[in-house]
């Protein structure tokens, strides 16, 4: 018997720890004989916490949103006493959605322990590295890879082939084979999962890059705010060097590779190849202009390959099954599957795998069950900071490379942010500018200044102080950062800009002439009202009112003075009894 | 700093708490070598809290960095703090997710509740609170992070009554 | 090698594989504007200034760092190149606060450098002080006695105590002159074989007529009175601007070789058509020489007369007003004037009558207080109603008392009669000074403005009549201040010079960036009073016309030209940023948002930092690290705040500088700037002399920036060379603060083995 806690962050962030132990706890006291131990995240974030339960006769039963409650009704059905396990088993519609999925670069996460290289090896893991390093030429693998078709899975979809192969032609005894965990797109978790959840499956994918260029080292480099990651990552290393499987003269081959780990310390700019390679050397990450390519100059100077965590993640599977069955699933342009990270107002929150050709149609209202509350569905923003925001008419977009770039967003890493009718694009827009003036690095031009200022517009549109002519102003700008960027990081910054513009000019419009803010989210422009009906004159408005704009009598309606008000919103919030309109 | 009188003493930072000899076998690690710089950086910053000018000083001259440099580096990286941070480090994300589920109010509760906006350490030191980009826990948005640890589904209520808890945790433990 | 062939805007250029696109149209003589590039530093690719267009390719190349590949085909002045360039420069300006040029020199409406001169004066350089001057003014010594100064109302020195006396400043070097044998004018350029007349002897027409003829043009002025000068001679009385000094400045204009033909009137003498035939253009700068009559009855009355008139009458044929009453309505300058002058012209009593308070009076405070010191009496709130008079001649002035109604939406209160309170002032003669108009005569051909002036282009000067051109008093807006007629008459002479070449007249206004300052920013400033003048006793110049101000001693002058708070950018002459903003014809002001505001840092002995005008080209840092290794500089922070600050936050001094000067040389604005060596900083745009060094056997070659005898600073003699800091700033023989410097020696080393090997040099090395 054997029961699983899945202990990824987000499981973490539910309470997955103390299920863990109370369970720990349980089994030692009822004296249960049973295999506890935790997995990543599978990807039903919604969910957690979530625990699997494996009886003897191999069914399994998973239990979600697991309180100290459930983990008693647990204990009870383990010990075979009367219990109410049953209430806290999945749904059929949400099981039903996990198996909808294909997953490769996910398939072992939430099922094994990423903590004990054994229950990776038991699932075929380094039989790819080690059918390469035994069986096929660096030549043969890059082959392989070309006939899958995978495409690089940070955002641009750059032949990983391609990239492999430039790399092994550079001339040079000394290369690198460089992870980039730096998942930095907010609203993105893909790679995270990944490495908490099967962190073997990333190392024998580097190696198996590392050994189709000739790199006897690599780094991965992982953002700081992951720290389970970096972790689990650790401790896979050690027990692979343990095992002989990172070290020297791999399955006794020639072939030697080690791998270490670089926490970056927080620079969203060092997704970016060359920003990365200067934080490796110690240095500020800022971008380095290309050519040249790390391929030919990169960490130190060297030959150096750069794929990000679930581009490496495909790699075994391709391996071991072959480029041409990689490259049956997906669309003529777009091979394989793709992780997205499903998050913002809908219902079912978390990961999903998909093959590319999926429509967002089928993500939204398949695996992500809708809009949360029964909203409607106003957009998505995909690709992050250097993604767009897609309407709600272009719904039916096929997830390939192609179509996305034709709606002005682009795949990215592969976070979908679901958005509502209470979001306002605007505001999103001014999110997104906000977000990339944090992080940008400050060596060019457009980037540093022009950004701040789009921002300056943005948040005086959403202050209600928008002028005649800030959209035409915004518009020119943001071409002109998109223009003279040096980094990817700002070229693509305006693209939230751009696209809002695109697709909801009308809010822009509505937000500057007509002073007003459909979604409800930019205060400034809302205008707070007591419904007399519904008030009951409890006062508690009148108390919280930072301005005093709120007068009245005990048991009576209360009266907002809207030249008083300064929109902060708190009225609304503390009403018990909805009886503040905001418009 | 050439002076040879002082070759034989141990070198003492401005902040009397922090004890050099920790970081020593780290920085004997790494002598000589910039590329280790941000690593370096970190252990200290894991050791003592924050990074002190002049431990930045020290720890460049020992790596063969130009303090320029390093304090370049410090800077850039929002990990890196130059001041004393409180016992408990509060990362509040602000990614998309956490933006479009109400992260501006928990931001608005968490600094109203602590008295000190982002990027400030309370009163007390018991708290230091900085906004991150992603926590990457993007579906239990919003998130905070409290000393690496993750607390998702916040309300306005929820994340003051987390650090309710700390506070009553530490008041426990000065008895 | 491998020769590449490529086109650059249609031009076939050939390079070496490796070269970059900016490189190679470099040497092929095709400019690409950079900011952030140098040769001597790694390529950096940040300011975005660089970029140009490659066909085929959809983005934009930054030129500086993409290498030229065969068949390329490049444009670097496509609209969407020129359209990127002026965003960056856009938007680094957004980011970039500092004053180009001071205010003085701005608020000037001829554009004089006051900073400058007032520099050189406490420099005491009062030859190139007066140089300076000449560049945009012909008459300093007049000018400086009679203007009214608007560079002074700028002076920011204000928000520390008093505003310098830039005036004053100019009346000194001026004053100077004119006790030189020959005045110092420039050298007058080759002829041209144009000819051009001009119609009007005053300070409009005398300063067009000077530019004109140093841009080698032969010049003819005409003039209606028997004397050059205008305004200056006949509406400015002498014990303000002696005849004598006005004379001898325009004897220098006249020595120039410009012809003068006075007493002849242009309209009734020779017309305008003759002239036009006569000449390749005409500039008409005829002046305002009406009085504006009040209105009231019995201005017909004998012993009434307009101020313009009764100044213009003294020059001629000045009687005696003893005994008399005389009242001067008015409460302008020329009314003040008149007053003093009905003074010194022995008058029993001289009222001023004027409807508001002194407070409101247009005149200058100065001069209302050196009247009042002269016994003029001030029927302040009173407002003539009408002249009395008795057999055609005046005997009394019925006076209205007004008050001050409440503000109208000037700010202004307006006076306002009180009701029946009126008073009747015996008088023998009313002078009313109330302002000029345009006595237009013999000009029908001229399309005139509703107020009855001359409509001339504000920028071109153009009239109505090809080739005929008008600027000052007689134009558009009417009578303004001389100088204001000086800098028209200047900015005309460049029109026509354009118009007879044949070339489109054009303006376009220079951008000048500029910051708002308060007396906050000048707290750290010592306070130190003005200078004052040395007026002659109140009871003696009331009894006749001699000057009122005794000269300033030469120390006073110094000193207060000390007083100067160096408003003004060093770099301006230099500055990369603001010639490509002029390029690229910038227009900021709609990124306005926040700019950065670093302190000023003042540390170092040579070199001076003014982070608000950094624009993070990076080329500092860069090449203290890459060219010289000594990383005093490092960039601070990331993003929009990212700065660049000496290691650790330390003084410039103390972070390792070995003050080679290298990044003040390379900083392409006025962040960085080495310090001259001399005693008051100037802007200067700067002449350079050969030079060596003799600090050390390897005796580097220099070109010392030098302004007369001042030596400013050191360069290498070759683009790009290197010098140490004894070379760089011991030219000047200030060894107390080279000694101060703290000069970390390994550094310096390296530095000395560079430069001794550029130099060719293979001595023994010389000791640190």
């Amino acid at each position: 018997m054997r029961i699983t806690v899945g202990e990824g962050s987000c499981g973490v962030a539910a309470g997955a720890t103390e299920i863990y132990s109370l369970l720990e706890q349980g089994i030692k006291a009822f004296g249960i004989d049973c295999m506890l131990t935790v997995t990543g995240c599978i990807g039903m974030c919604y969910l957690e916490p979530i625990v699997n339960v494996t009886l003897s006769d191999g069914q399994l039963a998973t239990y979600v949103r697991v309180s100290a409650e459930a983990v008693g009704e647990i204990l009870k059905l383990l010990c075979n006493e009367e219990n109410n396990a049953e209430q806290y088993l999945i749904a059929q519609q949400d099981q039903e959605n996990l198996d909808a999925q294909q997953r490769i670069a996910l398939q072992n996460c939430g099922i094994i322990d990423p903590e004990n290289i054994d229950e990776y090896l038991d699932a075929q893991g380094y039989q790819a590295i080690k059918k390469c390093i035994t069986e096929l030429t660096p030549e043969q693998v890059i082959d392989e890879m070309q006939a899958s078709g995978l495409g690089g899975r940070g955002g641009a979809g750059f032949p990983t082939w391609f990239k492999w192969q430039s790399a092994r032609g550079s001339e040079g005894d000394k290369k690198y084979m460089i992870c980039n965990a730096d998942e930095g797109d907010p609203g993105a978790f893909m790679d995270r999962a990944v490495i908490e959840g099967d962190p073997h499956q990333l190392i024998e994918g580097i190696m198996i890059g590392a050994y189709a260029i000739g790199s006897d080292e690599g780094i991965v480099y992982v953002r700081a705010e992951y720290p389970l990651a970096i972790v689990r990552l650790e401790l896979a290393i050690i027990q692979a060097r343990e095992r002989g499987i990172l070290g020297e003269n791999i399955f006794g081959t020639d072939f030697c590779f080690d791998l270490a780990i670089k926490a970056g310390a927080g620079a969203f700019v060092c997704g970016e190849e060359t920003a990365l390679i200067a934080s490796l050397e110690g240095e500020r990450g800022m971008p380095r202009l290309k050519p040249p390519y790390p391929a030919q100059k990169g960490f130190l100077k060297l030959p150096s390959n750069i794929n990000n965590v679930e581009t490496f993640a495909n790699v075994p599977w391709i391996i071991r099954n072959g480029g041409s069955a990689f490259a049956a699933i997906g669309t003529e342009d777009s091979k394989g599957t793709k992780v997205f990270a499903l998050t913002g107002k809908i219902a079912k929150g978390g990961l999903a795998e998909v093959p590319m050709g999926t429509t967002i149609r089928e993500i939204v209202y398949g695996v992500g069950g809708g809009i949360r509350g029964g909203k409607a569905f106003k957009a998505v923003q995909m690709g992050g900071p250097s993604g767009g925001c897609i309407p709600a008419k272009l719904i039916d977009t096929m997830i390939d490379y192609r179509s996305l770039a034709a709606t002005g967003a682009i795949m990215g890493s592969g976070g979908m942010v679901i958005m509502d009718e209470s979001t306002c694009m605007v505001d999103m827009a001014r999110f997104f500018i906000e977000f990339t003036c944090n992080e940008s690095c400050g060596k060019c031009t457009h980037c540093r200044i022009g950004n701040r200022r789009m921002l300056e517009i943005l948040e005086r549109i959403c202050n209600g102080e928008g002028q005649d002519g800030d959209i035409e102003l915004l518009s020119a700008l943001a071409e002109q950062v998109k223009d003279g960027s040096l980094c990817g990081l700002g070229q693509t910054s305006p693209n939230p800009v751009l696209t809002t513009l695109r697709y909801f000019r009308n809010e822009y419009e509505d937000h500057i002439y007509n002073k007003k803010c459909t979604a409800r989210q930019c205060k400034p422009l809302l205008t707070y009202t007591v419904i007399d009906d519904l008030c009951i004159g409890c006062n508690l408005c009148a108390k919280r009112c930072p301005s005093g704009a709120i007068t009245g009598e005990l048991k009576k309606p209360y009266i907002i003075d809207n030249e008083k008000c300064i929109q902060c919103g708190k009225c609304a919030e503390v009403c018990k009894f909805a009886a503040v309109a905001v418009d | 700093m050439g002076c040879n009188c002082s070759e034989n003493k141990k070198w003492e930072c401005s902040d009397s708490s922090i004890d050099i000899a920790l970081l020593e076998p780290e920085l004997a690690k790494h002598a000589g070598s910039p590329i280790n710089l941000i690593k370096v950086l970190q252990k200290a910053q894991e050791l003592y809290g924050y990074l002190p000018l002049d431990l930045i000083v020290y720890i460049s001259s020992a790596l063969g960095v130009k303090p320029a440099k390093a304090l370049g580096v410090v800077t850039f990286y929002t990990q890196f703090k130059t001041k004393p941070v409180g016992k408990h480090l509060i990362l509040l994300c602000r990614g998309t997710a956490c933006h479009v589920n109400g992260a501006s109010g928990i931001e608005e509760a968490v600094s109203e509740y602590l008295g000190v906006s982002e990027g400030d350490i309370t009163p007390n030191g018991l708290f230091s609170y900085n906004n991150v980009a992603c926590l990457g826990c993007c579906s239990l948005s919003p998130v905070m992070m409290i000393d690496n640890k993750a607390y998702g589904n916040l309300t306005k209520d929820s994340a003051v009554k987390i650090l309710k808890e700390i506070e009553m945790r530490e008041a426990s433990l000065c008895g | 090698m491998n020769e590449i062939k490529l086109t650059i805007n249609g031009i076939q250029a050939t390079g070496q594989q490796g070269q970059t696109i900016l490189d190679i149209a470099k040497e092929h003589g095709i400019e690409i504007p950079t900011l952030c590039h140098d040769d001597r530093t790694e390529i950096y690719g940040s300011c975005g200034i660089c970029v140009v267009e490659a066909e085929g390719n959809p983005k934009l190349l930054r030129a500086c760092s993409t290498m030229a590949a065969d068949g390329m085909s490049i444009n670097t002045n496509s609209d969407r190149v020129i359209q990127s360039r002026k965003a960056a420069l856009e938007l680094l300006l957004s980011d970039h606060s500092g004053d180009c040029r001071p205010p003085c020199a701005k608020a000037c409406p001829a554009e004089t450098d006051c900073q400058g001169y007032v520099g050189l004066i406490a420099n005491g350089e009062y030859k190139e002080a007066l140089k300076l001057i000449k560049e945009k003014v012909p008459f300093p010594a007049s000018i400086g006695r009679v203007c009214p100064h608007p560079c002074e109302d700028a002076c920011r020195r204000e928000l520390v105590e008093e505003p310098v006396a830039i005036a004053a400043m100019k009346k000194f070097v001026g004053d100077i002159d004119l006790l030189e044998e020959a005045a110092n004018t420039p050298p007058i350029a080759p002829a041209t074989g144009k000819r051009a007349a001009v119609v009007g002897g005053g300070p409009g027409g005398l300063t067009a007529a000077y530019f004109l003829r140093l841009n080698g043009h032969e010049v003819t002025v005409y003039d209606a009175m028997p004397l050059m000068g205008g305004m200056l001679r006949y509406g400015i009385p002498e014990y303000r601007l002696p005849k004598a000094v006005l004379q001898k400045e325009i004897d220098a204009i006249e020595s120039l070789g410009i012809k003068f033909c006075n007493s002849v009137r242009v309209g009734a003498d020779i017309s305008l058509k003759e002239l036009q035939d006569q000449n390749d253009a005409v500039i008409v700068a005829v002046g305002a020489w009406s009085s504006i009559s009040l209105g009231c009855p019995g201005e017909e009355l004998g012993g009434v007369i307009g101020g313009i008139e009764f100044l213009r009458g003294i020059d001629i044929n000045s009687k005696s007003l003893a005994g008399m009453n005389v009242a001067v309505v008015g409460g302008g300058n020329t009314a003040m004037d008149a007053c003093r002058t009905a003074v010194r012209l022995g008058a029993a009593n001289v009222y001023n009558i004027y409807r508001r308070t002194k407070n409101e009076m247009p005149a200058e405070e100065i001069e209302i207080r050196q009247a009042e010191e002269e016994g003029v009496i001030f029927k302040n709130l009173t407002n003539p109603i009408e002249v009395l008079g008795k057999d055609g001649t005046a005997q009394a002035v019925r006076l209205q008392h007004m008050e001050l109604g409440e503000p109208d939406a000037s700010g202004r209160r307006s006076p306002v009669p009180i009701q029946g309170s009126e008073e009747t002032l015996a008088i023998d003669m009313a002078i009313m000074a109330l302002g000029q108009r345009l006595n237009g005569i013999g000009l029908q051909e001229l399309e005139l403005t509703r107020g009855g002036t001359i409509l001339a282009d504000e920028h071109t000067f153009a009239t109505s009549v090809e080739g005929v051109f008008a600027v000052g008093d007689a134009t558009n807006q009417g009578a303004d201040i001389a100088i204001s007629a000086i800098g028209e008459g200047k900015r005309a002479a460049e029109m026509v010079g354009l118009y007879l070449k044949g070339m489109k007249l054009g303006h376009s206004s220079e951008f000048l960036s500029s910051t708002e300052k308060t007396a906050e920013d000048f707290l750290d400033r010592q306070k130190q009073q003005r200078v004052s003048a040395h007026e002659r006793d109140a009871g003696v110049r009331s009894r006749d016309f001699a000057e009122i101000d005794l000269p300033m001693p030469e120390q006073e002058a110094k000193n207060e030209a000390f007083r100067c708070l160096e408003c003004g950018c060093r770099d301006y002459f230099e500055c990369k940023l603001i010639d490509y903003a002029n390029r690229y014809n910038v227009e900021p002001d709609k990124y306005r948002g926040l700019v950065n505001h670093n302190p000023k840092k003042d540390e170092h002995p040579f070199i001076v930092r003014d982070p608000d005008k950094c624009i993070l080209c990076g080329l500092c840092v860069r090449v203290c690290d890459e060219v010289i290794g000594a990383t005093a500089l490092g960039f601070v922070d990331r993003g929009f705040v990212t700065s660049v600050k000496p290691a650790l936050g330390a003084d410039l001094a103390d972070a390792g500088c070995i003050a080679c000067g290298l990044c003040a040389q390379m900083c392409p604005t006025g962040a960085l700037t080495e310090r001259q060596m001399i005693a008051k900083q100037v802007p200067l745009a700067e002449e350079y002399t050969e030079g060596a060094c003799d600090k050390c056997p390897i005796e580097c070659k220099m070109k010392i920036a030098v302004k007369g005898s001042l030596k400013l600073r050191a360069l290498p003699a070759k683009e790009g060379g290197l010098l140490c800091y004894k070379g760089k700033f011991g030219f000047a023989g200030n060894a107390g603060e080279l000694e101060s410097l703290k000069v970390p020696a390994g550094i310096q080393q390296s530095l000395l083995e560079k430069i001794a090997k550029a130099n060719g040099y293979d001595g023994p090395m010389p000791e640190n």
